[in-house]
């Protein structure tokens, strides 16, 4: 067994399974607290709001038993450290720190006047995974709300990764870079492809066409694979034609996309096949054959596509 | 909206949200989490983002008012289980859509996510029942 | 294609684990596999005078040859389109041989594909615009049609709309391709077969393809000893002729997008090849004891059957659901599990097992082994060859 296996192994046997607790919430559930909640998160249902007997947001759940600005638990709690296992982390080099997933059940909302105090239990600690931050492990923790009768109002298991920070090209990001969004990629526009680009920023699907024998050809080339001329001209598509093949993709989620991404392969009415996405129909409901219309949309700045539409069955 | 006239596959309307500085600091004040990280830009750079980033707890609080908004105000949200993937920085707009997947008796299963223009910073799935009795 | 003039052989072979991370470089695999593979052959590194392999390889010829002991390189070669480019080494390697400008050929891929660039997670390996990828699936990327799975799905549906197929029938492909992989301890999926129910309840990709209709992604490396069969004779292990190889591009063909042939429920290529290779090699279908089919996705195994002739158009389907090419089966395929339940290293583990089986080494050791087809890549220009056991 490695080293790291022997040290994980040696923190789970610390930590894993201990129920630590009660922390106390500094406060009752008051008014003043639940209005700041809606005023940041933009919340008006009006039952959080009302001026007396006002009930809490159920998603506030875990902020009412934390530890102050200055990190002190409220008078009467433990003094054992919930997450004294993830300084452990820290001093192992997994000093990175992110929660990865939260699963909270409410069994009932807290009104006005709730005092709360929660326990905690650290329920697994996984063995090291390479993840896309850095090698790290998850660390899974399950926390139990009480009011002041004792009574389970709600809990939650949430779920952090505690990981070696990596310097890769995948993800360092430089301090200064500008946080740029993922767009599409941008197509290659050289010689030979410049002009379909081009008219789809102009509106126009355009089709090359042989000017020696009139063979249309897609996607573009300079020679006619059929009599060899380098002459050719574009036609511009009336954007009909016939769904010939169909794909709708769920994984992996590349951003900037949205998710199924339908890709058709399109029979244009003027005799050549083209791959592009198909909007407006549910995956289940699209046949081959089915007649589509494309119209041309600017995605992005400067790149437009034609995006196929279902017209008849 | 009455969560009573839910059908499956319905989809419930998109919800722009502008992720800004304040967003990001009112949130976790309002959660009490105070991680430098997500108040303090100088030590979030030192710790290898580009920016400070919104705290678990705030992405929570905007599902809950995205299930809220849409079920109507006495609606009880039951359960939510989510997944954090690219952080919320400021600049971004998270777009929050839903639809529902499955209604069991009377509770509502909605499958939800918060795509930015990273990705995915949230995904998961909601369960809401209608109002019985608010409280007790 | 004329007749094979000296016969050429496979006399050594060589590979790494095939794992998840393999800890180490692809440099370091490739020589670990070429290295063995001499080895295995009964000659020295000093021996080997060409070096043959992918254009999709990281590892220059010039490297590995010196590192394993080699002096003069008199031939390399590399092989463009991916996994297609499975059969062009060898090929090469006969066609030097043949030709006299070298004696003894290795044929490598190292990679670590899973813990370095991941093919199915749409990453681009470029964004310079001169080159010839980027060119290409500009018509293909700003859609968000970036992965492999994705290009192969439209293939697929095109299958099932032609003759009936069902995802259960891709699925029956699967389950004999883990059964397969269950016992062979080199296979990632060893002791976990699958079932019909788990492969129809695993989780789409790009409609119709699911999880477990995909291969792996795998590190790992796998190298070949390649001569002349009269100097096989001298040497230890069980020579494995290449009686006919070749490889195909149509008009038609593009770079894994095979979107434009007329009919994108077949791989044209493959019924180009067919009769060449039978010919050449004086068999026919029937002689076929076992293969070694591409399988980066179960459905594409279907078109292969169907192309070298071992049932009619449209009825592979139902020559899987027999057995035919499962343990047990009249014409076993991908003894090792495939791509599928091994590993993918790129077509060349399936070609490594190929030999096993012809040396009595397998570890799914099947009883006749006189003649197997290999193909390379499906869905792009490629390549196929018959093997013979000496």
């Amino acid at each position: 067994m490695s080293e790291s296996h022997k040290e994980l192994d040696l923190l789970r046997q610390k930590f894993v399974g201990q129920r630590v607790g009660p922390y106390y919430a500094w406060n009752k559930v008051s008014r003043t607290q639940v209005w700041q909640w809606c005023a940041a998160m933009g919340e008006t249902n009006p039952n959080y709001l009302q001026k007396s007997d006002a009930v809490a947001p159920p998603t506030m759940l875990q902020s009412w038993t934390f530890r102050d600005v200055h990190g002190n638990y409220a008078p009467d709690s433990t003094d054992k450290n919930t997450y004294e296992v993830l300084g452990e982390l820290d001093s192992l080099g997994y000093v990175g720190s992110v929660a990865v997933s939260y699963d909270q059940s409410y069994h009932r909302y807290l009104k006005e006047g709730d005092h709360v105090h929660s326990f905690s239990t650290i329920k697994d600690i996984s063995d090291l995974k390479s993840t896309g931050l850095g090698e790290g492990c998850f660390v899974t923790e399950f926390a139990e709300y009480f009011d002041h009768d004792d009574q389970l109002c709600g809990d939650a298991t949430i779920t952090y990764l505690k990981y070696k920070p990596q310097q890769s090209s995948k993800t360092n990001r430089s301090e200064t870079a500008p946080l740029k969004k993922v767009g599409r990629i941008s197509p290659v526009e050289n010689h030979d492809s410049k002009h379909f680009w081009q008219g789809l920023r102009d509106g126009k699907l355009l089709i090359q066409e042989c000017s020696e024998c009139q063979t249309k050809r897609h996607p573009p080339q300079p020679m006619c694979e059929t009599c060899q001329s380098l002459e050719w001209q574009t036609i511009e598509s009336n954007c009909f034609g016939t769904i010939y093949s169909y794909t709708a993709i769920h994984y992996p989620e590349i951003p900037p996309f949205d998710y199924p991404n339908v890709i058709v392969l399109v029979d244009l009415d003027e005799g050549v096949r083209i791959a592009a996405q198909l909007e407006g129909t549910q995956p289940e409901k699209i046949e081959i054959g089915d007649r589509v219309q494309a119209h041309i949309k600017e995605v992005q700045d400067g790149l437009a596509l034609p995006i196929f539409k279902v017209t008849a069955k | 909206m009455k969560l009573s006239q839910a059908s499956i596959g319905q989809d419930l309307p998109q919800l722009d949200i502008d992720i800004t500085a304040r967003l990001i600091v009112s949130g976790a004040i309002a959660s009490q989490d105070f991680e430098d990280v997500h108040h303090d830009k100088a030590a979030a750079n030192a710790k290898g983002t580009p920016d400070i980033f919104m705290n678990i707890l705030t992405t929570n609080g905007l599902v809950g008012r995205y299930l809220s908004d849409w079920a109507g105000p006495d609606s009880i949200i039951k359960r939510i289980k989510l997944k954090l993937g690219v952080p919320n920085f400021p600049g971004d707009t998270m777009v929050l859509t839903g639809t529902v997947t499955a209604i069991e008796n009377q509770t509502v299963e909605i499958s939800f996510k918060g795509k930015n223009g990273l990705g995915n910073h949230v995904v998961g799935t909601a369960f809401i029942e209608p109002k019985v009795e608010l409280n007790d | 294609m004329t007749n094979m003039k000296d016969k050429i052989a496979i006399v050594g072979i060589g590979a790494t684990e095939f794992s998840k991370n393999s800890g180490r470089s692809e440099m370091q695999l490739a020589c670990e596999a070429a290295h063995s593979a001499v080895k295995d052959s009964g000659l020295q590194g000093a021996d080997i005078d060409g070096m043959a392999t992918f254009s999709m390889d990281n590892n220059w010829e010039i490297e590995v040859h010196r590192q394993i002991g080699g002096q003069e390189l008199r031939f390399f070669s590399r092989t463009e389109f991916g996994g297609g480019g499975a059969i062009g080494p060898f090929a090469h390697a006969v066609s030097a041989i043949q030709s006299g400008q070298c004696n003894n050929v290795i044929v490598y891929r190292g990679m670590n594909e899973r813990s370095g660039l991941r093919f199915g997670s749409g990453e681009i390996m470029s964004m310079n615009a001169l080159n010839p990828d980027m060119i290409h699936f500009s018509h293909y990327f700003p859609t968000g049609f970036m992965t492999p799975a994705s290009w192969i799905a439209m293939c697929a549906r095109r299958y099932m709309h032609q003759y009936g197929a069902t995802s259960e029938d891709f699925g029956r492909i699967t389950v004999s391709l883990r059964d397969f992989a269950s016992t062979n301890p080199n296979a990632f999926f060893y002791q976990k077969p699958l079932t019909l129910e788990e492969h129809q309840s695993s989780k789409m990709i790009a409609d119709p393809l699911r999880l477990f209709d995909c291969c792996q992604e795998s590190d790992g490396a796998v190298a070949f000893v390649i001569t002349s069969l009269e100097r096989a004779k001298d040497l230890p292990q069980t020579p494995v002729e290449i009686a006919s190889v070749r490889q195909c591009a149509l008009p038609s063909s593009r770079q894994v997008t095979p979107f434009y042939h007329q009919d994108i429920a077949q791989f044209p290529e493959f019924d180009a090849m067919a009769d060449d290779l039978y010919g050449v090699a004086g068999v026919q279908a029937e002689d076929i004891d076992f293969a070694c089919l591409y399988d980066h996705f179960s459905p594409s195994i279907l078109p292969q059957l169907e192309a070298f002739k071992f049932c009619a158009r449209g009825e592979a389907k139902d020559l899987v659901a027999s057995g035919h090419i499962s343990r047990g089966g009249k014409m076993p395929v991908n003894t090792n599990g495939g791509q599928i339940g091994e590993a993918y290293i790129h077509g060349l583990n399936g070609i490594l097992e190929v030999v096993r089986q012809m040396r009595g080494e397998s570890p799914n050791q099947i009883d006749n082994t006189e003649h197997a087809l290999v193909t390379a890549g499906a869905g792009v220009p490629t390549g196929a060859a018959i093997l013979r056991k000496h």
